[in-house]
């Protein structure tokens, strides 16, 4: 669907994006993943054509990005905002006339939307007399209204009620299955794990890791699982031996607690487990998953690691 | 429509339907109808009678002077038989009851040529009574020295040639027309700032609020740029043309019911009556004179070239508006919020300020090289042309010239001004320098 390739941008006196690629498919989530000031919105406004790039291309459908393709494109930026005098119903027909829809058409989607949202009653609304949580509805309607292949939302929850971004995260999810194309670019890692397919991490304008976010997780188990059991400690970490190694451990009362075990060598969790049960009775075993946050952090120390040789 | 029309709407539609731009548009025009009315009835009520001291040294005049029977005349003549220079007229103190100076000399015989000194320009009703008194009274004796009737000397005779001069060598007159074209300079220096405000208002707006984000993300920035300023501009232009049309009925209006006898030469006929034995051309030819009781009358109803000076104000306007409103949405694009902008729009606010004045000081000096050359700088031409065209000091050429180099200027800043606001929307939290504005605009 949309295809980077090997973007470089820079600023008197620094590099925004260096050598940056990305492919998404389409009917795909793909989380663009940084920190603040990692590159991520200079990436975004150079796909939405705001700015060009100093070189690389950028490809939609197959097809090096025209001005034209703005229309196939809902752009939710993280700095947002409306025309404050402006009603809300004209405000959200300019912006869908902008991106090329007819009055006819933008009529029958803008109701089609307001009254999926229930919100046909602020139609003659100044935006001013919105609260921000009913301002960012708006914008989203006037993001996904024209109905573009491609979405690309610049921190898409943030700001947003936990009633609010559960239903932005439907509308994302609902939005995917009818076969858009979704660059979600955020800060919070955490925020996105759970319904983006792909990612990528930048930081300091350089491509970090990228690719689909399972095999990413897989790549990155650290093969290290969370047992909670009844009986000793000391009998515990006697049975691992060398097999094994004792992370972490806490005591939740005075015969319990849980350990935080890693395999070494080829061993399995099954040879964990029959190592342990003659000592201890199990009550709970759980692998523990790297977090966005955690990868993110791995990543950068490999790469810096890969930089250095 | 294209989307460049489609932001030129929404800037327009905006504007033009707050309930401020109405009130404005509506008010102000019956405010300027009700003090030109104002001003005109005054002009009729302060007729000032003037004293003339006529210098007759060979006693032409014979010391007479036919005044008719009017009843309060708007000048009292006195004689005074020998040379009078106009400079001991002026200085000595000795004359300083009499307003005006006329001086007639032996040569008058030939040359026909009769000087005029004033030390404060009349009106143009009291200078065509004065010339019409003196020159019955040469004709007269004209004919008499010629052993002809009065009519048949009117038949074979010249005409006199006047010649109107202050008293004071350096004072200049500002004639009505002049301050006629100062008001419409104002006019167009208030409209241009105005609007040109506007246009920075709306680019900070956009700005700080952030909905440029989702604008840009849709049409690209000169567009945005472009719709804004044009649509402003065409809510100027609206609002000026409502006024001219607001104000040309109420003038049209005030000439039907309250001034009708002074623009209507048939009303003429009773003015001039008393002169006996007067030709009907010669009737007609003095008539459109005499229409003048109130030069400033006059002036609005046939001395200004109203059609003329309202295309040109059109053009003018839009020349001036363009060029700032080009500047100001490129200080609104390098600023961050509306307080941010005055320091940064002291170096664009100086020429506008500067052609203001130098608009005061071409009202007393049309003609020399300042009205020239500030008529065709593109910053202070809008604001100093109209007033050259109403006062009638400067050709077609000149005209024509000043705006070929406005609209090339209009093109350059508008090159420039939109580099430095596609960079510059985008930059928040911080207020751009002069120094910076200028490398985005090589960038």
């Amino acid at each position: 669907m949309l295809s980077v390739e090997n973007i470089v941008k820079q600023y008197a006196g620094h590099t925004a994006l260096n050598d940056i690629s990305l492919t998404t498919k389409k009917g795909e989530i793909f989380g663009l993943l940084g920190p603040n000031g990692a590159g991520k919105t200079s990436l975004i406004r150079i796909i939405n054509q705001i700015t060009g790039p100093d070189s690389g291309r950028v490809l939609l459908g197959g097809r090096e990005l025209k001005r034209e393709d703005i229309a196939r494109i809902g752009y939710l930026p993280e700095e947002r905002g409306l025309y404050k005098k402006m009603k809300v119903y004209e405000q959200v027909m300019y912006f869908a006339r902008l991106k090329g829809l007819t009055k006819k058409e933008a009529k029958e989607r803008i109701d089609m939307w307001f009254e999926k949202f229930e919100i046909t009653s602020w139609y003659n609304k100044k935006v001013e007399e919105l609260s921000k949580g009913m301002a960012q509805k708006i914008q989203f309607i006037i993001t996904v209204l024209h109905e573009p292949d491609l979405l690309i939302l610049d921190e898409p929850f943030s700001g947003f009620d936990p009633i609010n971004a559960q239903l932005i995260r439907n509308e994302i999810i609902e939005l995917k299955k009818k076969g858009a194309s979704i660059l979600l670019s955020t800060h919070n890692m955490s925020s996105v794990e759970e319904i983006c397919d792909s990612i990528a991490l930048i930081n300091q304008s350089k491509m970090v890791l990228k690719g689909n976010l399972n095999d990413i997780k897989n790549e990155f188990r650290s093969g290290v699982y969370s047992i909670q059991f009844k009986g000793m400690m000391f009998g515990f970490a006697n049975a691992l031996f060398a097999d094994f190694s004792l992370e972490h451990s806490e005591q939740i009362d005075e015969d319990r607690a849980i350990a935080h075990v890693k395999l070494l060598k080829d061993n399995t969790l099954n040879d964990l487990l029959k190592t342990i049960m003659p000592v201890v009775n199990i009550e709970a075993v759980n692998e523990i998953i790297p977090s966005m946050n955690d990868i993110f952090l791995e990543a950068v120390k490999q790469k810096e690691g890969g930089d250095h040789v | 429509m294209s989307k460049t029309g489609l932001i030129i709407q929404r800037e327009y539609g905006s504007r033009v339907r707050k309930k401020s731009f109405l009130i404005i548009t509506l008010l102000v025009p019956l405010i300027i109808a009700g003090l030109g009315f104002l001003a005109m009835w005054l002009s009729v009520q302060e007729t000032k009678q003037v004293k003339v001291l006529v210098a007759d040294p060979e006693n032409l005049c014979n010391g007479k002077i036919f005044v008719g029977d009017n009843a309060n005349p708007p000048a009292i003549f006195y004689f005074y038989e020998d040379y009078l220079e106009p400079s001991v007229f002026h200085e000595s103190g000795q004359y300083d009851d009499y307003d005006i100076l006329i001086g007639i000399r032996k040569e008058v015989i030939t040359n026909k040529s009769i000087k005029v000194f004033y030390r404060e320009r009349m009106s143009k009703q009291t200078e065509y009574y004065i010339r019409d008194r003196i020159e019955l009274r040469l004709e007269e004796y004209f004919a008499m020295d010629r052993g002809i009737t009065l009519t048949e000397y009117r038949r074979i005779r010249q005409e006199f040639n006047f010649i109107l001069e202050n008293v004071d060598p350096y004072k200049t007159d500002t004639e009505p027309a002049q301050i006629v074209g100062f008001a419409i300079s104002i006019l167009i220096f208030i409209f241009i700032l105005t609007y040109a405000g506007q246009v920075m208002r709306g680019v900070i707006e956009e700005k700080t609020s952030r909905v440029v984000e989702i604008v840009i993300s849709s049409v690209k920035p000169i567009q945005l740029m472009m719709g804004k300023i044009i649509g402003i501009g065409l809510v100027g232009l609206t609002q000026f043309a409502i006024w001219a049309v607001i104000i040309g009925l109420g003038l049209t209006f005030i000439r039907i019911f309250f001034f009708q006898d002074m623009v209507d030469p048939s009303n003429l006929a009773d003015a001039l009556a008393p002169i006996e034995g007067m030709s009907p051309d010669l009737l007609t030819d003095q008539a459109a004179a005499v229409t003048r009781e109130s030069d400033l009358i006059w002036i609005i109803y046939n001395g200004i070239p109203w059609p003329t000076l309202i295309t040109l104000f059109v053009l003018y306007f839009m020349g001036g508006y363009l060029l700032y409103g080009a500047l100001f949405a490129m200080i609104g694009a390098a600023v961050d919020s509306e307080t941010d902008s005055q320091q940064v729009m002291i170096p664009v606010m100086l020429p506008l300020m500067f052609s203001y004045f130098i608009g005061i000081l071409v009202i007393a000096n049309p003609n020399g090289p300042a009205a020239a050359w500030f008529s065709q700088i593109p910053f202070s031409s809008p604001i100093i042309m109209l007033q050259l065209v109403a006062a009638d000091t400067i050709e077609i050429w000149q005209v024509v010239l000043s705006l070929t180099i406005l609209a090339g200027t209009i093109i350059l800043i508008i090159w420039g001004a939109a580099k430095v606001y596609r960079t510059g929307i985008l930059m928040y939290g911080k207020k751009a320098s002069w120094k910076e504005i200028f490398k985005w605009m090589r960038h």
